[in-house]
């Protein structure tokens, strides 16, 4: 498909060419569905923030004491059902960007035909399903935390693919098998200046659903290019055969990136167990790093506490970087800069783990409140999760964090 | 006592009163072909995880509407899930586009009269309200 027709355009094609063709079905041509989140999030790191997304500018702690930009998001969704076979859906969010604005952007936007109740394809800007709730991972009042465990949600930011993808399900018994695939690209703006972008972004990932398990594998692989970091290792390019060494192994240009993901959930209905490990490789800045959570929660009634355990482990947080000691004192200057440049962003890579606990309440139909408090150790040499570190903040150590969310679906 | 306790004692009053409810079966149209169906099977159609009977032929769930005592103690002996589950449940479908919620009638008499003239539907209505319009799929 030429990615000059944006996921809208098509929407708005199919609408015009399809007409209402919908009536014969009994089911309604348009429907209209909303989601959102009321949070305030406070930290006990004052001298950095705390934030749920690598694209959000800053949050909970130094920026603010308590911060409604972590989690607070609302978002609106029109399906059209077109045809029994066709449909399409456009769903918009407004949440903290990457430049503090809260303009609405387009979550999904796609046309799905359905060959089968088993066999569909989708065209436009569809889910990019990493993880076991991708699907739902801003829609709060469908998971039972304040926010998709931060350490393996954070390896894969961006939540969205443009392009196709198709999927299969298959029935034996008891036992339903969904394979699913895609192909596309993805560029979000990122608050460090510019573009983080995926090209030839494709994924594969099978799921299991049997009774009250369902058990799930993904893998994707995307070409990625973080333009945020590029004058850095254009300047370590002036170094000679060093630093373009140095350039060629941490650059983030059009490098090679992949993704692993394990994940597994038991809901019987009155308690849930999951888990789910990540793993995340590119030859880059980025480099590897592996993550995993589990998480169990029992229903009370209309209160569900729960616990969380989670874990980030990343490679090297640190380099020697160019030997300044062979170089002419008017470049050991500049060398020396780009070092400490280079060490900052590896030390920015988040190494830490954390104990959450918390309640769900269903106080009321479709809408939840929800409590969180999470401790965090972060380890040495490592900023964590943390953005914006100010002057006195201490690589590594203890971090404390509240948070309250109202969510709600209509 | 604590507010804890409060809470805790008042869902376990909660708990007690849902179960006095008058029992809710799975039925389909005397017409349907389909006799037997297992608590899963059931379940599996009206949560959207296959559109089909076991014997190939389209199952079209139906539900009481938001709210009613039906519906709650339906979703709450097939499927040990609360009204709030159930919501969370279609949200994650409705919201990656895969699907809609089936519709809804309004009570078990409505129920009994979509059934009959829909043979390939299935809905849950109380055991007192059974009659030879219907038939029982699964009886507990």
């Amino acid at each position: 498909m030429s990615y000059k027709l944006t996921p809208v355009a098509l929407i708005a094609m199919a609408l015009y060419a399809s007409g209402a063709c919908a009536e014969e079905t009994g089911t309604p041509m348009f429907s209209f569905s909303g989601f959102g989140t009321l949070g305030l999030v406070h930290s006990s790191e004052d001298k950095a923030d705390f934030t749920s997304s690598y694209f959000k500018p800053n949050g909970a702690g130094y920026s603010h004491s308590w911060s409604a930009d972590v989690d607070s998001l609302i978002g609106g969704q029109v399906t059209a059902n077109l045809t029994p076979q066709l449909s399409a859906i456009l769903q918009v969010i407004s949440e903290q960007n990457y430049d503090t604005t809260y303009r609405p952007h387009v979550e999904w936007a796609n046309i799905k035909y359905q060959f089968t109740p088993d066999i569909s394809i989708r065209a436009g800007r569809v889910v990019l399903p990493a993880y076991l709730v991708s699907d739902y991972r801003k829609v709060g009042y469908t998971n039972p935390w304040v926010r998709p465990p931060i350490e393996v949600y954070r390896l894969i930011p961006i939540s969205n693919s443009d392009g196709i993808d198709a999927s299969y399900r298959v029935r034996v018994g008891e036992l339903i098998n969904t394979m699913w695939g895609s192909y596309g690209k993805s560029e979000s703006r990122h608050p460090a200046g510019g573009a983080v972008k995926a090209k030839s972004l494709w994924g594969l990932s099978n799921t299991v659903e049997y009774g009250p398990l369902t058990a799930r594998i993904a893998y994707l692989n995307a070409n990625v290019t973080v333009e945020s970091v590029k004058a850095l290792f254009d300047a370590f390019r002036q170094f000679g055969p060093a630093g373009i060494a140095m350039a060629d192994k941490y650059d983030f240009a059009n490098k090679p990136f992949s993704f692993l993901a394990l994940g597994a959930s038991y809901d019987p209905g009155s308690w849930f167990i999951m888990g789910e490990w990540g793993s995340v490789e590119s030859r880059s800045v980025g480099g590897k790093a592996a993550a995993w959570y589990v998480s169990g929660g029992y229903r009370l009634g209309n209160v569900t506490p729960y616990v969380t355990y989670a874990q980030i482990n990343p490679d090297n947080l640190s380099d020697p970087g160019l030997n300044v000691s062979t170089l002419p004192p008017s470049l050991a200057g500049p060398a020396t800069s780009l070092n400490t440049a280079l060490n900052s962003l590896l030390s920015s890579k988040p190494s830490q783990r954390t104990v959450s606990v918390g309640g769900r309440w269903d106080f009321t139909k479709n809408t939840a409140f929800k409590l969180q408090y999470d401790h965090t150790r972060i380890e040495a040499g490592s900023t964590g999760i943390l953005i914006n570190t100010q002057p006195g903040f201490q690589l590594g150590g203890k971090i404390n964090m509240f948070s309250a969310t109202i969510d709600f679906v209509f | 006592m604590n507010r804890a306790g409060f809470i805790i004692i008042g869902l376990a009053l909660c708990l007690v009163a849902a179960e006095a409810v008058a029992d809710v079966v799975a039925v389909v149209s005397a017409k349907n072909p389909v006799t037997t169906l297992s608590k899963s099977q059931v379940v599996d159609i009206f949560l959207g995880k296959t559109s089909r009977f076991p014997d190939g032929s389209q199952a079209v769930p139906i539900d009481q509407v938001e709210g009613s005592a039906a519906r709650d103690e339906f979703y709450l002996k097939f499927s040990d899930k609360s009204p709030a589950q159930i919501k969370a449940h279609w949200s994650k479908i409705i919201f990656t586009g895969r699907g809609q919620p089936p519709r809804a009638v309004s009570n078990s008499i409505e129920m009994k009269k979509f059934l009959n003239e829909n043979p390939n539907a299935i809905g849950y209505i109380e055991q007192s309200a059974v009659d030879g319009s219907v038939k029982v799929l699964l009886s507990q």
